[in-house]
C-alpha cells in the first residue's frame, strides 16, 4: 500500500503570496494514501530537504509529492533527498504549483483550487510509481574516426594522445583530405603541407592510432559503448606490409590518367599514391584503368577479339613483390564504444552557372584549382598560367558566392571560407606577379575570425580591386575573356576584360553523405549535412549516443574551426570513453512480451531504432527494447494496440491516473 | 445560474518544449486562465489517444496537446507521428458528436511562454463559449 | 468449369500433394446458408460451397493456423484482410494458399448486404488461384460513403443523440470484436483491469468509449467486410463508424488498408511537409 507524503513549498512568497497553503496543506492530508502532509518555506533548502528526509523515515513513507516549482527546476534535487533516505530515487513526484500556477494567477481562490487538482494529480501519479534502476553497460574502450582530413586527424590525433585506441578510416588511398590540396592558408599564409604533413605523420607513426586507408564504412549495428562496425578495405592490389614505397612503380607505369587530386590538370600513373607527401606513401592500382587489369579482365570473361597489352610492368619491376592481383576487397568487422564522423565536403560543381561560363572558357577557373596552379608541388611546378595559352595571367577576376547565398539554385547557406581565401589568392598573386591586377565583384565580404578583417585589408593594400556587385555574363573577346557585372555602389554596369576568371566555389556535402548519415542513424539538413543534436549546446554530439561529429561534414567551416571542433569531438570521446561503464536511464519503454503481437510498428516507428524482434520459444515473433539506446519518448507506447508498450516514469496507468484524478 | 461555466481543460504538454514553454510563461509572469491541468508527457508522440477520448469520456470540456513545433521534436520525429494520429482522431470525435473546437493540437517551443500563455486564454475563451459538453452518454 | 468446381480440384490438389494442411473454405449451414468449413483431407473437398450465402470472413481463421500451411478460400473483402495479417506480420505469406474466388455479392435473407451493394471489387485484390472469372471493379464513389455523409451532414448535437442512442442499446457482447479479422489482440483494452480504459458496468459513457475505441483501433487497418455490423445483435451500424475512418485515411493519406501488403500504413510513416491542419 501506499504511503505518500506531500511536501507543500512556499517557495518564500512565490507559491505562498497566491495560493492559501494551510487550505492546501489540509486537502492533501485528505486525499487517498496520503499519510502525511506538511508545508516548508523552501523545500529544495537543506533543512528543507532535511524535512523531507526525516519525514520520510519517521513516517514509513514510500512515495513523495514534493508540490514547489517546475521539475525542470528541482526534481533531481528532490529525487536526491529521497534516495538519501533509503527510498528508489524515482518514487518522487513533483507537483508545479509555482511556473504553472501561483505565478500565472492573480485570484487566490482560484490558484489554491488548481493548486490542490495539481496535487492531487501528482499524487494519483506517484502511487503508481515503481523502483527504477539504471543499468550499467561496458563500454568498448576503443574510437572510430571516419575521415582522414584535418578535422579527422585531429580528432584521431587528440584520442589516441589521451591513451584510448582510435582507428582511422579513409575512404582515398591517402589522409590529408582537402587541406592537402590548398597552397597557402588564409590568414597567416603559412604552407598548408607544412603544417599539415607533420600531422599526417604523427597519425602513421601512433601507437595507438591504426590507419585504415582505402577504406569505407559498410555497415553500423550497435548502439553507444557497444558499436559493432563493418568496413571495407578497397582491394588496393598492393600488399602494404611488403611494399616499401620506393616508388619505382608509379615511376614505371605506362598509363596516365587524369589526377584527381589536382582536379585534373595533372596526370598521374594507374599505379599511384595521390601525391607526394602521401600517408601511407605506399601506392594502390586504380583497377579502372590499370591495363593489366584489362587484360585479365578480358581473359577472364573470354572475351573474343584482341585483347588489351598485357602490361604488368609495376609487378615485373617491384623489388620486393609487392603486387597482389589476387586482392579483393575486405571486409573487416571491429567493435568501438564511439564513432567520429568527420567526412569534410566537396566543392561546389560550378556547372550550373552557365553564365560564368566554366567548362566552355578553359580560363575560367575554381579557386581549388588555383590553389593547385600554386602550389610547388602541382601540376604546374608552382606557376600560374593561363589553361588556356600557358601564359601568365595579368587581368585576374574572382566572382564570390558561385555556389552560395543563392536561393535561385538552392543554395541559402554561406560558405564562409571563399571570402577569406579570395583575399589570399589576390595577395599570393600580387606575390608571385607585381603586374598582376586582382578584381573581386563580391556580395559582402565576410571577415569574421580573428584577424581576418586585417588580413582583408591586406588583399586591398596589394592592389586587389573590390567591386559589390554581381557578374551577368562572361565572354570571350580575343584571347581575353570580358566579365560584364553590376557595380552596385556606382550604380552602373561594367566590363572588366580579364586572362583568368576565378570561381569562388562554396562547399557542399561530401559524397555520399546522406548514405553515411543512413548508416550511422543521424540525421542531416535540405542541404546534406549531417545535423548536431544542438546547434549552440552540443555542437559535436549527435541525436544518437556515441556518435559525434567533427568539421565541414556539419556546413562550411575554415580550418581552425575544424580543428576546433575536431579536438572538441575527441573531448567527448575521451569523456565517453574514460568511463568505465555506461549509466542508462532508466525512464525508457519495455514491451511485455505477453501481449505484443508481435505487429512490429513500434519498430517501424521508433526514431532510434531501439526496438528489434524476437522469436520466443513458442514461435511467436515479439518486439523487445534495447533500453540502452531508447530515449524514452515514448512513441511505441501510443502507437500500441495491444498494451504491450509501456514507458517507466509515464505509463499508461500513471498518466491514466492523473486523468482520472481530476474527477474523483 | 449566477455561476459562470468554467471549462475544465486536461492537457498533454511534451516535456521538452510545452512544458517547459509553459514554465517560461510562469517566470515571465504571462497570465493565463486557471483553467488546464497539466499532465507531463515526454513527447506529443507519447499522447495514446484513448488518454484523450478518456478524458472526453470523464467530462473533459477540452482536451490540449501541445508538443515541439515540427521539426523540432527533442526526438526528431515523435510529433511528425503524433500528427498523424491526432488528424485522424479529431474528425473521428466530431463525428461522434464532440465539437472538434475541443480538442486543440498546438506547438509551442521552450521559448513560447508568450504563445502558451495565449493558446491557454484562446482556448478557455472558446471552450467557454462553446458551453458546457451535453451530458447524455457522459456519465 | 464452374467456380466452386475450380475450387473443389484446387482444394484437392493442395491436400493431396500435403502442399497445405487444411483448407479453410465454406460449407452448408445445418439450419440453412452457409457457415465455414475445415477441410483436411481430399475425402471432403466435396462439401466446400460457395454461393451468395457465404457471408463469414476466413481470414480471421488463419490467425489460429499460425505456423501451419493452410489455403483459404477468399472474396474480395477476405483477401483484403489477408492482405492486412500479413503486413502485419499475423501470418507468413509461404504458410498461407490463398484461394480467390469472384464474389456475387452476399445476401442475407434474401436481401444483398449493404456493404456489398457498397462494394465493387468482386475480384480479390491478391490471391494465389483464382477459381472463377476476373470482372473489373466498379467503384461507385457515391456509395461508397452512403450513410457516413449524411452523418457529415447533420448537426453535432443530432449525431451526439445518434451515437447515445446506438450505443445505449450495446451489450457489449463484443461479438463485433471477436470477428474482425483486425483485433486479434492477446487481451483486448476493453477487459484491462489496470489501465481500467472502460468501466465494467454497462452505462452509456462506457459502452461509447468501447465502441469509439474499437473503430479508432481499426484506423487505417479496416477492411471494410462489415462482418462486425453483421454480427452485432443489437444492430448497432458500425460499419458508419469504421467507414468514417477509412474515408478520413482514404482522403487524407491516399491509403486503403490491405490493397498493398508492403504499403506502410498511416500510423507507421510520416511526411514532414504535411500540416494535416495542424498549422505552426
Amino acid at each position: 500500500m501506499a504511503r505518500i507524503g506531500v511536501f507543500i513549498c512556499h517557495c518564500g512568497t512565490n507559491i505562498a503570496g497566491t495560493v492559501d497553503i494551510p487550505t492546501v496543506v489540509e486537502a492533501a492530508q485528505n486525499m487517498p494514501m496520503v499519510v502525511y502532509a506538511v508545508d516548508s518555506k523552501y523545500n529544495c533548502s537543506e533543512p528543507g530537504q532535511a524535512a523531507i528526509r526525516d519525514a520520510i523515515l519517521e513516517n514509513r513513507l514510500n512515495r513523495v509529492v514534493v508540490a514547489a516549482c517546475s521539475p525542470w527546476m528541482h526534481e533531481k534535487t528532490f529525487r536526491k533527498a529521497v534516495a538519501s533516505a533509503g527510498l528508489n530515487p524515482y518514487l518522487a513526484e513533483m507537483a508545479n504549483i509555482r511556473e504553472h500556477n501561483s505565478w500565472v494567477h492573480n485570484d487566490k481562490q482560484a490558484a489554491t483550487d488548481k493548486a490542490i487538482e495539481i496535487i492531487k494529480m501528482a499524487v494519483a501519479k506517484v502511487s503508481r510509481h515503481e523502483e527504477l534502476f539504471p543499468k550499467a553497460l561496458p563500454i568498448t574502450k576503443r574510437a572510430l574516426v571516419v575521415g582522414g582530413g584535418i578535422a579527422g586527424i585531429q580528432t584521431a590525433l587528440d584520442i589516441a594522445n589521451a591513451g584510448h585506441p582510435v582507428v582511422l578510416a579513409e575512404r582515398e588511398p591517402s589522409i590529408g583530405g582537402r587541406m592537402s590540396q590548398l597552397d597557402k592558408t588564409f590568414p597567416t599564409l603559412d604552407c598548408s603541407s607544412c603544417i599539415l604533413t607533420p600531422k599526417m605523420v604523427d597519425v602513421m607513426q601512433h601507437p595507438n592510432i591504426k590507419l585504415m586507408t582505402y577504406t569505407e564504412l559498410e555497415q553500423v549495428e550497435g548502439f553507444v559503448g557497444n558499436f559493432k562496425v563493418t568496413l571495407r578495405q578497397k582491394a588496393r592490389k598492393v600488399d602494404h606490409a611488403k611494399c616499401t614505397a620506393c616508388g619505382l612503380c608509379w615511376q614505371k607505369c605506362p598509363e596516365k590518367v587524369d589526377s584527381e587530386f589536382d582536379l585534373n590538370l595533372g596526370k598521374r600513373t594507374a599505379i599511384y599514391i595521390p601525391f607526394p607527401q602521401a600517408v601511407p606513401p605506399r601506392p594502390v592500382i586504380d583497377t579502372a584503368n590499370c591495363r593489366y587489369q584489362k587484360y585479365l579482365d578480358f581473359t577472364a570473361e573470354g572475351r573474343e577479339g584482341k585483347a588489351p597489352p598485357k602490361c604488368g610492368i609495376c609487378e615485373k619491376i617491384c623489388p620486393v613483390g609487392a603486387i597482389d592481383w589476387e586482392e579483393t576487397d575486405e571486409l573487416i568487422t571491429e567493435e568501438f564504444g564511439a564513432i567520429v564522423a568527420a567526412t569534410g565536403y566537396k566543392p561546389f560543381e560550378p556547372g550550373g552557372y552557365t553564365e560564368l561560363g566554366k567548362g566552355k572558357f578553359a580560363d575560367v577557373i575554381t579557386g581549388l584549382e588555383l590553389e593547385r596552379m600554386m602550389s610547388p608541388a602541382g601540376p604546374f611546378n608552382g606557376e600560374v598560367k593561363r589553361p588556356s595559352n600557358g601564359e601568365h595571367p595579368k587581368e585576374v577576376v574572382f566572382i564570390t558566392c558561385v555556389g552560395s547565398r543563392d536561393k535561385q539554385r538552392g543554395r541559402t547557406y554561406c560558405s564562409k571560407v571563399c571570402c577569406m581565401y579570395i583575399a589570399k589568392h589576390a595577395i599570393m598573386l600580387k606575390s608571385h606577379d607585381p603586374e598582376v591586377n586582382c578584381y573581386v565583384f563580391n556580395m559582402d565580404v565576410r571577415t569574421v575570425s580573428k584577424d581576418y578583417e586585417e588580413f582583408y585589408e591586406q588583399a586591398q593594400l596589394s592592389g586587389a580591386t573590390y567591386i559589390r556587385g554581381k557578374v551577368s555574363k562572361i565572354r570571350q573577346e580575343g584571347d581575353q575573356l570580358i566579365v560584364r557585372g553590376e557595380d552596385t555602389l556606382l550604380g552602373e554596369i561594367i566590363e572588366v576584360p580579364a586572362d583568368m576568371v576565378v570561381l569562388a566555389v562554396g562547399m557542399e556535402h561530401s559524397e555520399g553523405a546522406a548514405e553515411l548519415a543512413q548508416k550511422l542513424h543521424i540525421s542531416y539538413d535540405v542541404n546534406g549535412f549531417f545535423v548536431e543534436a544542438h546547434p549552440k549546446l552540443r555542437p559535436v554530439e549527435t541525436r544518437s549516443d556515441g556518435i559525434f561529429l567533427a568539421g565541414a561534414c556539419l556546413g562550411p567551416r575554415d580550418i581552425p574551426e575544424t580543428v576546433s571542433q575536431g579536438s572538441g569531438a575527441a573531448a567527448k570521446v575521451c569523456g565517453l570513453l574514460s568511463q568505465d561503464f555506461l549509466t542508462t536511464d532508466p525512464l525508457v519503454s519495455v514491451i511485455d512480451k505477453v501481449k505484443c503481437a508481435g505487429c512490429l510498428l513500434c519498430q517501424d516507428i521508433c526514431p532510434f531504432s531501439a526496438i528489434d524482434s524476437e522469436t520466443l520459444r513458442d514461435g511467436r515473433t515479439v518486439s523487445v527494447v534495447n533500453e540502452s539506446i531508447c530515449k524514452g519518448c515514448g512513441l511505441c507506447v501510443a502507437a500500441c494496440r495491444f498494451g504491450a508498450a509501456n514507458l517507466h516514469g509515464f505509463t499508461q496507468e500513471q498518466l491514466l491516473a492523473e486523468v482520472l484524478a481530476l474527477w474523483e | 445560474m449566477g455561476v459562470e461555466f468554467e471549462p475544465r481543460i486536461v492537457g498533454f504538454l511534451c516535456n521538452w518544449c510545452s512544458y517547459a514553454g509553459a514554465d517560461m510563461a510562469g517566470t515571465s509572469r504571462i497570465s493565463y486562465p486557471p483553467n488546464l491541468r497539466v499532465i507531463r508527457v515526454p513527447c506529443s508522440g507519447r499522447v495514446d489517444p484513448i488518454l484523450i477520448v478518456k478524458s472526453f469520456q470523464m467530462g473533459a470540456d477540452g482536451v490540449l496537446v501541445a508538443g515541439c513545433h515540427p521539426g523540432d521534436c527533442h526526438y526528431a520525429e515523435g510529433n511528425y507521428y503524433a500528427r498523424r494520429r491526432f488528424a485522424m482522431l479529431r474528425p473521428f470525435l466530431e463525428y461522434l458528436g464532440i465539437e472538434g473546437d475541443r480538442f486543440r493540437v498546438e506547438w509551442v517551443s521552450a521559448s513560447e511562454g508568450r504563445k502558451f500563455s495565449e493558446v491557454v486564454s484562446s482556448f478557455t475563451n472558446q471552450l467557454t463559449e462553446l458551453g458546457p459538453r451535453a451530458t447524455g452518454a457522459a456519465v | 468449369m464452374s467456380q466452386i468446381e475450380n475450387v473443389h480440384t484446387k482444394a484437392r490438389e493442395l491436400l493431396e500433394s500435403q502442399a497445405v494442411d487444411c483448407v479453410i473454405g465454406f460449407g452448408k449451414g445445418t439450419t440453412g446458408g452457409s457457415r465455414p468449413l475445415f477441410v483436411y483431407g481430399p475425402e471432403g473437398v466435396e462439401d466446400l460451397i460457395f454461393d451468395e450465402t457465404c457471408a463469414h470472413n476466413l481470414a480471421k481463421y488463419l490467425l489460429n493456423r499460425k505456423g501451419k500451411t493452410t489455403a483459404v478460400v477468399l472474396k474480395a473483402c477476405d483477401a483484403r484482410a489477408v492482405n492486412l495479417l500479413l503486413s502485419e506480420h499475423q501470418i507468413e505469406r509461404d504458410k498461407v494458399y490463398m484461394i480467390g474466388v469472384v464474389c456475387p455479392g452476399i445476401k442475407e435473407n434474401g436481401e444483398p448486404r449493404d456493404t456489398c451493394l457498397r462494394c465493387g471489387q468482386r475480384t480479390p485484390v491478391s490471391y494465389d488461384y483464382l477459381a472463377g472469372e476476373p470482372e473489373e471493379a466498379t467503384v461507385d464513389a457515391e456509395l461508397q460513403y452512403k450513410g457516413v455523409a449524411e452523418m457529415e451532414a447533420m448537426s453535432m448535437a443530432e449525431r451526439k443523440a445518434f451515437w447515445e442512442a446506438q450505443f445505449d442499446r450495446c451489450i457489449r457482447c463484443y461479438a463485433c470484436r471477436q470477428v474482425c479479422p483486425g483485433c486479434y489482440c492477446d487481451e483486448c483494452f476493453v477487459e484491462r483491469l489496470d489501465p481500467l480504459w472502460v468501466g465494467i458496468r454497462i452505462a452509456p459513457s462506457e459502452n461509447e468509449m468501447w465502441n469509439a475505441m474499437r473503430a479508432f483501433h481499426l484506423t487505417g487497418r479496416c477492411i471494410g467486410c462489415d462482418q462486425c455490423e453483421r454480427v452485432c445483435p443489437v444492430g448497432i451500424p458500425l460499419s458508419l463508424l469504421n467507414r468514417k475512418l477509412e474515408k478520413e485515411v482514404y482522403e487524407t493519406f491516399g491509403y486503403e488498408a490491405g490493397m498493398d501488403p508492403e504499403a506502410a500504413p498511416p500510423f507507421a510513416t510520416y511526411k514532414k511537409e504535411e500540416s494535416l491542419g495542424f498549422g505552426e
